[in-house]
């Protein structure tokens, strides 16, 4: 700062950016490149001034500015190459387009193909697996009576009391006929395991009636098992749906209006291996118009939300839920 | 002749009917509509790509699988969140800038009615925007507001019209008055932008202290035109909010397990649907910035109460208030009253957020209603009151603010020691209210030393910077960023490596959220540099 010393007061006259601002602008006026129109300037004064100065004197030089400059325009070409990946948004993942469920073989967790003679009869360890597409679990189950010994499940007829309706449940597979699957989401209002899972027989009993969450049976549970002397269930926790797995999971007790979907299995008698291959029923909760679930087990596949499991989906489970 | 040139003249930048801006309003308090702005475009924007996705017939399953599935979906999603967030935010605090600065004085009022209408609409489109999710939270905000309107019998007929099959999982009509509503508040902005350009923003009170605060033509001509000063400042403001707007809730998905209390404000993601069991659990909240709205509700089973003091007078004031407050003086001493009602409103709508994000649904008698609402209310009044009449007599700025939170502090703690007495609540209670005195006294020479200062002549002028220090200011700045552009070099780099989905995916949108907040912190410093004289 340019300073006079006037006694005590300091005042000051001009600032040091001013005069080189000053001394810019008269070199800029005498350089016969930038016309300064001296007539123009005595017509429209200040406004004619205040324009030039606009145009022609900047404050830092003109290298400084240009290498800044560069550098803003650096980071922004980064956050332009940053943001090249993030397009991907707009590429939506696989839209499923199967025309029809797929063929899956059913795997334990590492990988190897399971044996339908050796799964459990009646186990209380809840085993599902993925199907027709990720995020739809199933119950694999292998029935059997209340000694413990399989039992065949015979093909049946099954009602939808929503609609009235019926469908052909085809029974059960394996050595002895009595391996099923059914979709482990409840269709009243869509809980999952372990909030709906099988009750095997030894747990179809009174003592039940006191368990806590999630293994609560409702009395009407009970009832409706003795009177239909069915002697395992697939029971929700939720609001008490009962199903009955012998019968193609058709309702025993409400408030569910609609069976559980059945998921169709293969077994082929050489490798003693499960494939999965189309369900039957209603199509897995939720699918179909305004949250109500549909009638129609294909909703299922033109759903563009979870993609097919392909040609293998694992079977696992190790949650109990009587042993807590 | 420069690219920047060529531009300049190819679209006519320099006939733009755009306010020209003095120096001294280079500060980030004269843009706050232009942070309003910046967060309501990056919303527009992220809402768009979600439009791609979202399907109203399955809310919550599309949610959650863009979340899960598409690429860099929630890093989208979480950002549109806070986009909306930091629009309410800016919003409220753009508005109480200008109500204290009198901008809604002559010759703005329509601006301000309009900013107005515009806040509201940016509430509804919010809460319409929550609702899409169609997680437990959602369905129980949509159930609350069909109760308020189901219990003035009269207004039922809304329901269908606003919800449409809602509740049967159906969000179509939902959907359509969320964007609606945008589109309506885009025809606003235009409108609010373009008056504000012709008025201007509003001029320090130093220099214009009386309505109408508009410079004259002739001051007008000698500021900066808008391009490029004015353009490069508002770039650097808007990549600091788009920076912010992604880096948070990116970074806040990372957090898990937060108390309760902060949920409403932190936690950007979705809870369990509304069937699901684990929904029975989760104590429901609404959106924080209709908590205030939720506390409120609890005063009173009155509905038409509740709307009138919720809703219906806050509304009405701010609408008329230019009307109101018809005296042409723009200083706080020479406005008291509105003064001391923009005060309260700002204590009030904090306050009640609180209360109602502390208790939720809890009713509250109407003595502690008195308690609580009472003590803000008479420090308010007695303290602008008593303010002198001379120059400059009220605090700077931050002491009113300090002050401010001071009482609204003691005052909270004063209820909390009255609900339930404890060695816990009395110590905080003690606590605050040396922190209330303290910032008490602190008003008080501010007061007596202004009068004394008003007896001597002109103040001294401001001592601006040397230019040696300017100098190396200016040095140091061009060395930051060069540091800047290296470290965007490397998290641009980085950002190629993020999974487009899963766990790690939400590192995008924080990585990307620090190279725009570096972008607008280097473009703010070339301001900087090549502006500041
Ligand atoms: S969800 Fe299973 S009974 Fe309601």
């Amino acid at each position: 700062m340019i300073k006079f010393r006037l006694g005590k007061d300091e005042k000051e006259v001009l600032d040091y950016s001013n005069l080189t601002f000053f001394r810019k602008l008269a070199s800029k006026i005498r350089d016969p490149r930038t016309k300064f129109d001296v007539k123009e300037f005595a017509k429209r004064g200040d406004d004619y001034l205040f324009n030039y100065v606009n145009k022609n004197v900047g404050s830092v030089d003109e290298k400084r500015r240009k290498f800044l400059k560069s550098l803003v325009f650096g980071i922004a070409a980064a956050a332009v190459v940053g943001i090249i990946p993030g397009v991907r948004v707009l590429v939506p993942p696989t839209i499923t387009s199967v025309s029809g469920f797929p063929k899956s073989l059913l795997v334990d967790s590492s990988g190897n193909p399971i044996k339908a003679s050796s799964l459990p009869v009646n186990s209380p360890v809840i085993l599902l697996f993925e199907y027709p597409m990720t995020g739809e679990p199933n119950f694999l189950l292998n029935l059997g009576d209340s000694k413990g010994n399989p039992v065949e499940i015979p093909p049946t007829t099954v009602t939808i009391p929503q609609t009235g309706k019926t469908y052909q449940f085809p029974g059960g597979v394996g050595p002895n006929k009595s391996i099923v699957a059914y979709s482990a989401i409840c269709q009243h209002l869509g809980c999952t395991p372990p909030y709906i899972h099988f009750y095997p027989p030894q747990y179809v009993s009174p003592a039940q009636l006191t368990a806590s969450e999630p293994d609560q049976l409702s009395a009407e549970a009970l009832l409706a098992a003795k009177q239909n002397h069915v002697p395992a269930l697939i029971h929700c926790d939720c609001h008490g749906s009962t199903y009955d797995p012998y019968k193609g999971a058709a309702v025993l007790t409400g408030p569910t209006v609609r069976p559980l979907p059945a998921v169709l299995l293969e077994w082929d008698s050489t490798t003693d291996y499960l494939y999965a291959i189309g369900a039957i029923g209603v199509a897995t909760y939720p699918n179909g118009a305004n949250g109500v679930p549909s009638n129609d087990p294909t909703d299922d596949l033109s759903n563009s939300y979870g993609s097919p499991v392909g040609d293998k989906t694992t079977a696992s489970g190790t949650e109990n839920p009587f042993s807590s | 002749m420069g690219v920047s040139e060529w531009f300049k003249e190819r679209l006519g930048l320099d006939d733009l009917p755009f306010f020209r801006t003095p120096d001294y309003m280079y500060k980030v308090e004269y843009w706050l509509g232009a942070l309003v702005a910046g967060s309501f475009i990056y919303t527009v924007i992220s809402g768009l790509i979600l439009l791609l996705y979202y399907n109203p017939e399955a809310g919550y399953s599309s949610t959650e699988t863009l979340i899960q599935e598409v690429p860099y979906g929630s890093v989208v999603l979480y950002s549109h969140l806070y986009g909306a967030y930091a629009m309410i935010i800016l919003a409220y605090v753009h508005m109480f800038r200008n109500y204290f600065d009198g901008a809604y004085k002559k010759p703005r009022e329509l601006l301000w009615i309009l900013g107005v209408l515009m806040l509201v609409l940016t509430l509804g489109t919010a809460f319409l925007g929550y609702s899409l999710i169609g997680d437990a939270l959602a369905t129980s905000a949509v159930d609350v507001g069909e109760g308020i309107i189901t219990s003035i019998p009269s207004l039922s007929f809304l329901i269908p019209i606003l919800f449409g099959n809602y509740d049967a999982g159906d969000y179509g009509r939902v959907l359509a008055w969320h964007i609606i509503l945008v589109a309506l508040i885009g025809v606003l902005f235009m409108l609010h932008f373009f008056m504000a350009e012709h008025y201007g923003m509003m001029p320090s009170k130093k220099e214009k202290n009386k309505a109408p605060a508009v410079y004259t033509k002739e001051e007008w001509q000698k500021f900066n035109p808008w391009w490029p000063r004015n353009f490069v400042y508002m770039t650097s403001l808007v990549f600091m909010t788009w920076g912010f707007i992604l880096l948070i809730p990116n970074a806040l998905a990372y957090l898990n397990g937060l108390p309760q209390e902060l949920n409403p404000f932190l936690n950007p993601k979705p809870a369990p649907p509304p069937n699901s069991p684990a929904a029975a659990h989760i104590t429901t909240y609404p959106p924080w910035f209709f908590l205030f709205l939720y506390k409120i509700a609890d005063f009173t089973s009155d509905v038409v109460v509740f709307l009138l003091i919720g809703v219906i007078i806050p509304l009405i004031y701010l609408l008329l208030v230019p009307f109101i407050d018809r005296s042409p003086y723009l200083d706080l001493k020479k406005r008291r009253l509105f003064t001391a009602f923009g005060i309260l409103m700002i204590t009030y709508l904090i306050q009640t957020t609180i209360w109602g994000d502390l208790t939720p649904g809890v009713e509250i008698p109407v003595y502690q209603q008195v308690i609580v609402y009472l003590p803000p209310a008479v420090i308010t009044l007695a303290g602008v009151f008593l303010i002198p009449t001379s120059r400059k007599a009220v605090a700077s700025p931050y002491g009113t603010l300090g002050f401010l939170v001071a009482s609204l502090l003691f005052s909270g703690s004063l209820v909390t020691l009255v609900v339930s007495p404890s060695a816990l609540t009395a110590t905080v209670f003690a606590l605050f209210a040396v922190l209330f005195l303290l910032a008490a006294r602190s008003l008080t020479p501010v007061a007596i030393k202004v009068e004394k200062q008003s007896q001597q002549p002109e103040p001294q002028p401001v001592v601006s910077e040397s230019p040696r220090n300017l100098e190396v200011k200016k040095r140091l700045a061009e060395v930051l960023i060069s540091l800047l552009f290296i470290m965007s070099v490397v998290l641009a780099a980085q950002l190629w490596t993020i999974p487009a989905t899963g766990y790690a995916s939400n590192m995008f949108g924080v990585d990307l959220g620090l190279i725009f907040v570096m972008l607008g912190e280097a473009i703010s410093l070339y301001h900087y540099v090549v502006y500041r004289k």
